[in-house]
């Protein structure tokens, strides 16, 4: 196999909090390949948009800082490397879609002017050729007149045409890394279904590395090759989607899996109850305690794992989870 | 009984220059007493304006809605005030519809302080009773909603609506703002009040696997009206509307995979509230549309049991074979 595209090495991830410092994310590495698919799942809180931040560079700072560990991106480290490298990349070869489309566009420039601008910076075209550009993203992301949809402001845009006008800006410049958090999240079904059309047409078209974060496992089922479990900051699971789907084998993943209510087309007068996590993500100033940080909302917690943190570790091709269950399973 | 019973709800807003916004347009349906009733459909559809009108936190242009026996959209003053005991609403932002600056049971307690029911000790024994209810500890009550996870803030958001003991809560999208775990949390938490209480939902939310798992009747809105209506049953196992179909096709499913070939897909957007096209407001995005879609508004017609639909080709082969595919394609039980 060559070298993977962008490979995250023991990444730690703190933040100041009043006087201590305490890791956010830890240990945490991961691989993406080229034209490959990488979910990221957890419950909010477990260190997913950080992560993804931290890709670009822009973790808050302060009161936050990468503390560890290495981001490498076609072999150069991104940790530690200047604005000015940094600046390069961005948008470049790694751009992010974020989960607000109605927040994170500029109100009082048109949406022809926010795509156009991104060209202009990175590739330093004039503003007639930026302006073409930003038409034929337009109309590369599905929006019906595109020559009259440049001149629109957000507001005169839904919230699935918005979104799409993000993932224009997002790929301009055609990254090799194509960042999406919580992408569809505020927008109804039908226009998520539009957006992930989008994203595989993209995908084959210019052949992007995604990486998707959500906390749906239909998406995840739909869009990826592989996934990765957060919880609390650390990587818990992890393999290709279909052995995720079908056994998971991490507590939480499975419970994560469990208690979304299925649409059925053959649905019982009187649905069971749903499966309940009980309790709430820790926060977190209560990380970095002794165990497993699931333990406490564990049904299957032992003795040990309320004292000793389980490493990640192998069970197959492609899989690692972090569970003492595995070992009792293998004894 | 009948707990609510909408006639002909229109609820229409001026939108400057002598243009009006349809953003209800004609809805009827009833919710017996001790069933959830579902609305559901993209943003815009109406379904949150209909279900605010039928709490008369919307002025309704039109129509009639019934509570019980009363028609509440011409109660005036303190017979309002009164009929709102029966009628509650949880909200979508569990952040945003707690006042920050108010103890958590001074909010819980606030419904029966503003009816008078009762005597302040027997509030206050309602307040820890509510707690119990919804999962909270009573101690915690004289904490301030920052002090909650968003879970525990709708815990505490459904405790006040059921203060007054009402027969109707308008749910509008309460789990939407919530995390996956959370959501199992809430729903079984309504469902085991409904169960318990006998009460009665007008359940709002644009995620149809929700809908499935709570309500027993589901509507489904487009552009202010309702286009098919019937059972959990009904609508999922024969779904005649063809944006019915493509609301359930769009849905991504864990052991579809990488499904989309069978979907049936949606052109554009929906058209705009304040000139609604002349016959079927759909047929714009409908892939099974003739030219008789265009021009003659179809009408919401009974098909058996609970179920209608308003479409004029819901039982042409066309449709029908798209149909079998959808119910057939998908994963059952």
């Amino acid at each position: 196999m060559s070298a993977p595209l962008l490979s995250v090495r023991d990444l730690e991830i703190s933040f100041r909090l009043g006087t201590e410092e305490t890791a956010v994310v830890r240990d945490l590495s991961f691989d993406l390949g080229e034209g490959e698919t990488l979910g990221i799942v957890g419950e909010s809180g477990c260190g997913k948009s950080i992560t993804a931040l931290s890709l670009l560079g822009l973790v808050p700072n302060p009161p936050g800082r990468v503390s560890a560990g290495q981001i490498l991106f076609q072999g150069q480290d991104l940790v530690g490397a200047s604005e000015e490298q940094l600046n390069r990349i961005r948008g470049n070869e790694i751009s992010m879609v974020f989960q607000e489309p109605m927040t994170s566009l500029n109100p009082v420039y048109t949406v022809g002017e926010q795509i156009a601008e991104t060209a202009r910076v990175h590739f330093g075209s004039s503003r007639a050729e930026a302006w073409d550009r930003a038409i034929e993203m337009l109309k590369l992301v599905g929006i019906p007149s595109p020559e009259q949809r440049a001149h629109n402001f957000p507001h005169q845009l839904s919230g699935g045409m918005r979104q799409r006008v993000m993932i224009a800006i997002a790929l301009v410049c055609e990254p090799k890394i194509l960042i999406a958090d919580e992408p569809t999240t505020a927008l109804d079904v039908t226009v998520q279904a539009q957006i992930f059309d989008l994203f595989r047409e993209l995908q084959d078209k210019i052949g992007a590395a995604i990486i998707l974060i959500t906390h749906d496992i239909g998406v995840v089922a739909q869009m990826t090759n592989r996934v990765m479990v957060m919880y609390a900051g650390r990587k818990i699971e992890e393999g290709p989607v279909s052995g995720f789907i079908r056994d998971p084998r991490h507590p939480y993943t499975r419970g994560l899996i469990s208690c979304i209510p299925r649409l059925s087309m053959s649905p019982s007068d009187m649905p069971d109850p749903l499966f309940e996590i009980p309790g709430v993500v820790p926060a977190p100033r209560e990380l970095g305690a002794p165990g497993c940080a699931f333990a406490p909302r564990c049904p299957h917690a032992m003795q040990r794992c309320r004292v000793q943190d389980p490493a990640l570790s192998r069970i197959g091709e492609g899989r690692a989870v972090a569970c003492w269950l595995e070992e009792e399973v293998a004894a | 009984m009948t707990a609510l019973s909408v006639r002909d709800l229109k609820v229409h807003f001026p939108a400057g220059k002598g243009k009006v916004v349809h953003a209800v347009d004609g809805v009827s349906f009833d919710i017996p007493e001790g069933t959830a009733f579902g609305l559901v459909g993209e943003s815009g559809s109406g379904k949150t304006t209909a279900a605010l009108a039928c709490a008369r936190l919307v002025e309704a242009t039109a129509g009639e809605v019934r509570l019980g026996e009363t028609d509440i959209t011409t109660l005036a003053g303190d017979a309002m005030r009164r009929a709102r005991r029966d009628i509650q609403v949880v909200f979508q932002d569990p952040y945003a519809s707690l006042n920050p600056r108010e103890r958590v049971g001074a909010i819980v307690r606030r419904p029966l302080d503003l009816m008078k029911v009762g005597t302040p000790a027997e509030r206050e024994a309602r307040v820890d009773e509510l707690f119990a209810t919804v999962g909270l500890r009573p101690d915690q009550k004289a904490l301030f909603p920052h002090q909650f996870s968003g879970g525990q803030r709708q815990r505490i958001g459904i405790a006040r609506a059921l203060a007054t003991h009402p027969k109707l809560i308008v749910c509008d999208e309460p789990v939407s703002a919530l995390d996956v775990a959370i959501q199992a949390q809430i729903l079984n938490l309504l469902a085991r009040l409904k169960a318990e209480m006998g009460l009665s939902y007008l359940f709002i939310s644009h995620d149809l696997a929700v809908v499935q798992h709570l309500c027993d009747r589901i509507a489904v809105m487009y552009l202010g009206q309702i286009v098919e209506t019937g059972s959990r049953r009904e609508i999922f196992t024969s779904p005649l509307h063809p944006y019915t179909m493509a609301l359930i096709s769009a849905v991504p499913s864990p052991e579809t995979g990488l499904a989309g070939s069978e979907r049936i897909r949606l052109q554009g957007d929906p058209p705009s509230p304040i000139a609604p096209p002349p016959g079927c407001r759909f047929a714009g995005r409908c892939t099974f549309a003739t030219d008789h879609c265009r021009k003659v508004a179809p009408v919401l017609t009974a098909t058996g049991g609970n179920h209608a639909v308003a479409c004029h080709r819901a039982q042409d082969a066309e449709v029908a074979a798209a149909r079998n595919a959808l119910v057939q394609g998908a994963p059952s039980g």
